[in-house]
């Protein structure tokens, strides 16, 4: 009988994982556990009652570099962690060999480079957490509100372009779902494509 | 290539000058090979069409971008990442550029992603207009142009280009030719009427109403669709090509952008001609139906993808209620009535002395209604599997099932009317007040028979509450569908059922009496009307010559069953007698239509009195116009289809107030297989008729509000409520 149970148990996780889910904005954000740059654990359902953005990087990509240099992104964290209860997670899922792979030591000196104001790095060379949000491009955005429930996916701002000129007037989704968030209003603008470069898985 | 040289190296000369300095630095962080590397991996050229322009004359002008090799750049759509080329331009005054017209792109994997764009060699167009006064002189045009160049890595490639019109030079420069090949790689622009919908985590786009597309001598397996629009569909999955009778259906798997969100796909179709020559077509899918807003939660808009969300929101649990209450609903049916009335009054009369029979006959009744409704159902669902494009009610698309029905309510009829008595051995009716029981399985069989029964006539009266929860049923896994068809069922039998095993509602019941006779003989009227309206149905079908086929049977089937009633004592003579008896029953079936005839003409006269017939062109071409459109899907068998027609549609003030907001309505008749119907109820998740569409008039900017679904029983205030807010 237990076995039956167990064999019944495996046999719906099969079904709740289609090979090619993507999370679906509004319902809950698929859960991780990892440990980040400093060797310390991290499972995402243990922050609930927080706001959590997930921002995927890739410090060598002209997108991320586009936001960074700007100063853009560094202000985005900046604003989210003046926000009570907002965490910052960045994640790199560039495999090994791969256009932004870096260890734990670089990716810090990276992040002490820019400036960042975030609570964790992640890196993720398998790529295991990339697919099971089906991050596609650096940077690409998520916004989980305190419930674990996925409140934004997309892109940082609306302006697709490679050139820092556009950053000024852009309208920016992150600073906006956060601010929907925490007046308690539904998030506008829920969904936007990301763009950038491609993960490099 | 006729472009004088000088210009170009004055070209070459400007991109360097007018290279941001910016871009360039961060260019020499993101290359990671060293050695060879050019120093733009995009050597762009702008191209009039011509060195000379007149007033209000049109030129094209190409953006010719030659890539480094195994390098790519991106369509509109960049796919998974990237980012499309931009321009911005410096124009004379009074000059108008177009946006870019795009070449077809090709797929760029780089896996698990998958890209839209170009490698090599691509000329991006636009359409440069002068005013129609022109300055004297030689014009100067320059434009910032961004590019995004990516192998693995990306690169960003910014320039100014610039070129000038009516210079000294202007005879010498012509490039016509080169950029009419240019164009001959954008895609085609088609008037093709496409519908897309979603069936099953798939997005799915019917071509069949797109006539000059002939896919003659094509290979299938080189068609390729790009969506102009961002996550519609999951870009690295396959596309699926199903030529149905020439008519192309494409399907890849969804994307993850909710599909209530996108209005019309524009998309681009390619695919390798007969001769080799890659061809492309764009065209403009319309949602044959996106789901009602009224139906989705608010929240809808905030989902994305899955199946569940472009459908209402039907649960599992829900769909199991909604079955149940209908089936509950079945009992009240006019064909199905008689049948169980004189059924429970002959269980009263069991339960006063064996109880526990008139459980087991509870019991069997249900058993054989479950198992009945499985079976309808099991044969639905393997047809569809077989593609075959079916939906609850299909057994009455057949004209020979019709006929049959018709016959057994007949049968039913005569019964009632006391015309004789069902033998022991055949389904047990009403015959049981008066029968004697000897046989030991107490008559169990019988009301085992008469769920089958009761099953088969309730199958005309799609009920209320049957049309969701049947669409939901057959969109799901088949032990779901068969579930849920249970659930139908159950509730079906579950009033006889409660009957059974209550004393409390037995004594209820009036007390049995010679009353009973003459209640049993008023119920075969119902039964005559039943058994009318679907010859009436029969008719709609197989024209004239059916109605008169199945009218004869009945008189034969009359005959045979006076012919039993009254065999002679003879041997000889009863023995022929039964032999003319099966002759005259034989001959009644042989005397209905057969399925394969269905008389077109018929069908379509009935539904044209008021409204116009349905089709997926009438429906585009109402859709086109300002007008709201109101759809009605219907089919002879579905009494709550006439119901509501007749009550709420056809009637003056509907119709009255359908020409004051010049409404135009379009009368789908689904009493024989139609796979359009089938289609167009596909997309609302439904499965049957009756299936009552209201698309409201445009807003200023020409975009209509979803569509409203109304309810499947319709007053005349829902209609009118509908399509005054």
């Amino acid at each position: 009988m237990k076995k039956l149970t167990q064999l019944l148990g495996a046999f719906m996780l099969l079904i709740a994982m289609p090979a090619h889910a993507a999370p679906v904005v509004g319902e809950t954000a698929p859960d991780f556990m990892t440990t980040d740059i400093h060797g310390n654990a991290f499972k995402l359902s243990d922050h609930k009652g927080k706001i959590v953005v997930l921002e995927w990087t890739n410090h060598k990509c002209p997108f991320v570099i586009k936001h960074y240099r700007s100063g853009n992104m560094q202000a985005t964290q900046k604003a989210a962690a003046a926000i009570d209860g907002v965490e910052w997670i960045s994640i790199v899922s560039s495999a090994p060999g791969k256009q932004g792979n870096v260890d734990a030591k670089e990716a810090q000196k990276i992040v002490d480079d820019q400036g960042a104001t975030i609570t964790a790095k992640i890196l993720d060379p398998s790529g295991a957490i990339g697919k099971l949000y089906a991050a596609k491009t650096t940077p690409h955005m998520f916004v989980i509100d305190t419930q674990g429930t996925l409140a934004y996916a997309g892109a940082i701002d609306d302006k697709s372009s490679p050139s820092p000129k556009t950053i000024k007037g852009a309208k920016n989704y992150v600073l906006a779902a956060l601010d929907n968030l925490t007046t308690g209003q539904p998030v506008e603008t829920p969904q936007t494509m990301p763009y950038g470069c491609a993960v490099k898985y | 290539m006729r472009f004088s040289l000088k210009y170009l190296s004055l070209l070459l000369l400007l991109c360097a000058v007018f290279m941001l300095a910016p871009p360039l630095t961060s260019k020499a962080e993101t290359r990671q090979s060293t050695a060879q590397e050019p120093e733009q991996y995009v050597q762009t050229r702008l191209l009039p069409e011509y060195g000379a322009i007149q007033p209000g004359q049109e030129i094209w002008v190409g953006i010719e971008q030659s890539i480094y090799p195994h390098w790519h750049t991106y369509w509109v759509n960049p796919g998974d990442s990237g980012s499309a080329a931009r321009i911005n331009w410096s124009l004379p005054e009074g000059f108008e550029i177009s946006e870019f017209y795009w070449p077809a792109p090709t797929k760029i994997p780089y896996d698990p992603l998958l890209n839209y764009g170009y490698e090599d060699h691509v000329t991006l167009l636009q359409k440069l207009k002068a005013p129609e006064i022109l300055p004297d002189g030689p014009l100067k045009f320059s434009a910032d142009f961004e590019v995004l160049v990516c192998k693995e890595e990306c690169i960003p490639e910014f320039g100014t280009y610039e070129f000038t019109l009516n210079g000294p030079n202007a005879q010498d420069e012509n490039n016509h030719d080169y950029l009419l090949e240019a164009r001959a790689s954008l895609p085609i622009k088609t008037d093709w009427s496409v519908f897309y919908g979603e069936v099953d985590g798939q997005l799915t786009l019917d071509f069949s109403q797109a006539r000059d597309l002939d896919l003659t001598g094509i290979d299938l397996n080189t068609l390729a669709f790009f969506p102009l629009e961002w996550g519609v569909i999951d870009n690295p999955q396959p596309v699926q090509a199903s030529p149905d009778n020439g008519a192309l259906t494409l399907s890849q798997a969804r994307g993850d952008r909710a599909l209530s969100a996108v209005g019309n796909i524009e998309g681009v179709l390619t695919f390798s001609a007969p001769d080799g020559k890659r061809q492309a077509a764009q065209f403009t899918a319309k949602p044959a139906a996106t789901m009602a807003s009224a139906l989705s939660e608010p929240t809808s808009k905030a989902t994305s993808g899955s199946i569940n969300n472009a459908l209402p929101k039907t649960t599992f649990i829900s769909a199991l209620i909604f079955a149940l209450l209908g089936g509950i609903v079945l009992n009240l049916m006019p064909c199905v009535f008689p049948v169980l009335s004189i059924k429970a009054l002959s269980l009263v009369k069991i339960a006063e002395k064996h109880p526990e029979q008139a459980r087991m006959h509870g019991l069997s009744y249900t058993g054989g209604v479950i198992l009945s409704f499985l079976a309808i159902a099991g044969a639905l669902i393997a047809l569809k599997m077989t593609g075959a494009e079916i939906g609850w009610g299909f057994q009455l698309q057949n004209p020979l099932v019709v006929g049959l029905l018709a016959y057994l309510l007949f049968i039913i009829g005569l019964n009632l009317s006391g015309m004789f008595e069902f033998g022991a051995n055949l389904t047990n009716i009403g015959g049981k007040l008066t029968q004697k029981r000897n046989d030991k399985s107490h008559g169990y069989s019988n009301s085992f028979f008469t769920g089958v029964l009761a099953t088969l006539v309730a199958t005309p009266c799609t009920a209320p509450f049957m049309g969701v929860a049947i669409g939901f049923a057959l969109l799901q896994p088949a032990i779901v569908s068969l579930t849920i068809f249970a659930a139908l069922g159950f509730g079906l039998a579950l009033p006889y059922l409660l009957l059974s095993v209550l004393p409390s509602l037995q004594h209820i019941m009036p007390k049995p009496g010679a009353w009973m006779e003459i209640f049993k003989q008023l119920l075969a009227f119902p039964m005559y009307a039943s058994a009318a309206w679907l010859v009436w149905v029969l008719s709609q079908q197989a024209g004239s010559m059916g109605t008169i086929g199945a009218l004869m049977g009945m008189i034969a089937i009359a005959f045979g069953i006076w012919l039993l009633a009254h065999k002679p004592k003879n041997q000889n003579l009863r023995i022929f007698v039964i032999i003319l008896a099966a002759i005259s029953f034989l001959g009644a079936v042989k005397l209905l239509p057969s399925g394969g005839e269905q008389s077109q003409t018929t069908q379509q006269q009935s539904v044209r009195a008021f409204g116009e017939v349905f089709s997926n062109e009438a429906l585009e071409s109402a859709l086109s116009t300002n007008d709201p459109v109101f759809v009605e899907m219907t089919a002879a068998w579905c009494i709550t289809c006439k119901v509501n027609h007749a009550a709420a549609i056809n009637i003056n003030s509907t119709k009255a107030l359908f020409a004051e907001k010049n409404v135009r309505f379009l009368i789908g008749d689904w009493t024989n297989q139609d796979p359009k119907i089938t289609q167009y109820l596909d997309l609302f998740g439904r499965n049957g008729v009756p299936l009552y569409v209201y698309y409201g008039a445009p807003d200023a900017n020409g975009i209509r509000p979803a569509p409203k679904i109304l309810p499947q029983i319709l007053t005349p205030s829902m209609v009118a409520d509908t399509i005054n807010t």
